[in-house]
């Protein structure tokens, strides 16, 4: 079966390339743009892991995962940000791993694997 | 009963010394708005300013580095000058801009040698071996000098300089700082220095101390805010151009990889080249906000100005369901301002109004008189409004609530009418639409021209 990942992303392009390359390393995935689609999807279905953006307008993506700790405590959560400043912030430690946006996915794609195989 | 009196006062009854005047205004030097320098120069101007009280002449160093440099000397060449000094700092009324005026004459005048001397002297504050005047300050004690020419303690060109044998030195300090040191003489009356006179220059010296201070802690705390400002705008441009950059990246990796099809290479292409155009714009308006202050401020044609804008409007809304109505008073011809900047804040405003609206509305575009003074350009959209949460952060820079926002629209908006002397209302209602107002200096038509 394949791993299913939920990836919230509230650039357009981004999105549509990480729904691509995703769906190309093997996983299944469904790709949103912002918290509130993100937290519908998460009450709809199981997801083996979510990426997620910090810092999207509407709802924060800190906001957001600690939306998703409470109602499902268990699943992964990866940041995925332009921000390099906020690794080391407090309110970050939440996540299973903190990726910085690069244009290569490599490190996304390990940080992954490394999660959930 | 309540009786309320004012707590800068100008006027003082029969009975207050001369002494109590004197801190008054010194005290009030504080509140003023005007420079370091020219507070500093009134307290100056109070120490020296009565006959029979206080002293002939006062010299002012500041600290700079590890020494002092002499920053004025302000003092009347004769008796009678002391007189009209005084007359004029006791003239019931007066207020605090007359006697900042009469002190700069004074330092602009010619005449004024005793300034032209004192700046050229710096000495070292910790160095061996240690003399007056140097060594008051960092000795953190008031000097009292008498026959200082036979005085070994006294650097031989100070009493050259100052040419008489009794001077007062006052350091001026905070808890931990040298910041300057005054020094006092009566070289005109020659009369000798009290135990008075001592008593009243430490006071001034404690308050011209905690002055310098508190002015040295405003400018730190301004120079930590623009740093502060400096990292967060970096921290944003590095967000801002990585996004687009990450983007680029990963499709043009996709366009190397030979299963890719063709129609997908086409798409990648025009993926690749609208965030190139993102990028440019992003450079383009950040370029654009930090040289605003850079403008001169000259008339501006608000009509044709006005035209412009509107017709890159026109060519944004084609194809909407969008009205745009525009009304510029007859007569209104010139604001005050730089012309670039304030065409480009105009259309920033219109496009906020053509974004809050989306597809169907209206908006209005006026720009009339409101008084003789100011000339007011309205933009009034019937679109969203803004939410409640951020109607007070929307001039803030970097605070957006659309989904590719710089959140530099506004902030420059602000910045421009700012740099122009003006000023900008917001009206919004949330879910009825905004208006906004920007309101500009109109050029001052001098009677008997015509523009």
């Amino acid at each position: 079966m394949k791993k299913k990942l939920l990836i919230v992303e509230d650039e357009k392009n981004l999105c549509l390339l990480y729904r691509e390359e995703l769906t190309k390393a093997g996983y299944k995935v469904t790709a949103v743009m912002d918290a509130a689609a993100a937290l519908e999807q998460i009450k709809k279905q199981t997801f083996d892991l979510i990426v997620t953006d910090i810092r999207m307008p509407g709802k924060d993506g800190i906001e957001l995962i600690t939306q998703i700790m409470a109602l499902r405590k268990d699943i992964p959560i990866i940041i995925n940000t332009a921000y390099q400043s906020y690794k080391h912030d407090f309110m970050t430690w939440a996540a299973d791993a903190y990726v910085v946006k690069s244009a290569s996915l490599e490190e996304l794609k390990s940080k992954i694997k490394e999660l959930i195989g | 009963m309540i009786e309320r009196y004012n707590l800068f006062l100008h006027a003082f009854s029969q009975e207050a010394s001369k002494e109590l005047q004197l801190f008054s205004i010194i005290a009030q030097s504080f509140f003023q708005p005007y420079s370091l320098m020219d507070n500093l120069l009134v307290i100056m101007t109070a120490l020296t300013a009565g006959p029979g009280l206080g002293f002939n002449r006062a010299m002012l160093f500041l600290t700079e580095g590890d020494g002092l440099k002499g920053e004025f000397w302000l003092g009347p060449a004769s008796a009678g000058e002391a007189e009209s000094i005084w007359r004029v700092l006791s003239t019931p009324g007066i207020g605090y801009p007359e006697i900042i005026e009469h002190n700069r004459s004074l330092l602009n005048s010619e005449a004024d040698t005793l300034t032209k001397r004192v700046k050229k002297l710096s000495y070292p504050l910790y160095k061996e071996p240690a003399l007056f005047p140097a060594l008051t300050a960092s000795a953190r004690q008031m000097i009292l000098v008498r026959d200082a020419r036979n005085e070994p303690a006294v650097d031989r060109d100070f009493v050259e300089l100052i040419g008489t044998d009794e001077f007062l030195c006052i350091p001026l300090v905070s808890e931990k700082e040298v910041l300057g040191e005054i020094i006092l003489d009566n070289a005109i009356t020659n009369l000798p220095i009290m135990a008075r006179d001592i008593e009243l220059a430490s006071v001034c010296g404690l308050m011209a101390g905690n002055y310098i201070y508190t002015a040295k802690l405003q400018k730190r705390i301004v120079d930590m805010r623009k740093v502060a400002a400096m990292g967060e705008m970096a921290m944003f441009v590095t967000h801002q151009l990585r996004n687009p950059l990450v983007t680029i990246g990963g499709f043009a990796d996709q366009l190397l990889d030979p299963n890719t099809g063709k129609k997908k290479q086409r798409r990648n292409i025009q993926i690749i080249r609208s965030e190139i155009r993102r990028l440019e714009k992003i450079l383009l308006r950040l370029s654009q906000f930090f040289r605003i202050d850079a403008g001169e401020k000259v008339a501006v044609d608000l009509q044709e100005m006005l035209k412009l804008v509107q017709d890159s409007a026109r060519a944004r809304i084609a194809g909407r369901r969008i009205t745009l109505h525009t009304e510029v008073e007859a007569g209104l011809r010139v604001i005050f301002g730089d012309p670039t900047h304030v065409g480009e804040a105009v259309r920033n405003v219109l496009d906020n109004a053509i974004d809050a609206i989306g597809d169907e509305g209206q908006i209005d575009l006026r720009a009339y008189r409101e008084n003789a003074e100011w000339a007011v350009i309205a933009v009034r959209d019937s679109g969203k409004g803004i939410p409640e949460a951020v109607k007070n952060k929307v001039f803030d820079s970097f605070v957006s609530t659309k989904e590719r926002g710089m959140g530099l629209g506004l902030a420059y908006v602000k910045k421009v009418v700012d740099a122009s002397g003006g000023r900008i209302e917001i009206k919004s209602t949330e879910g009825s639409g905004t208006t906004f107002k920007l309101y500009f200096k109109t050029y001052p038509r001098k009677k008997g021209t015509t523009t």
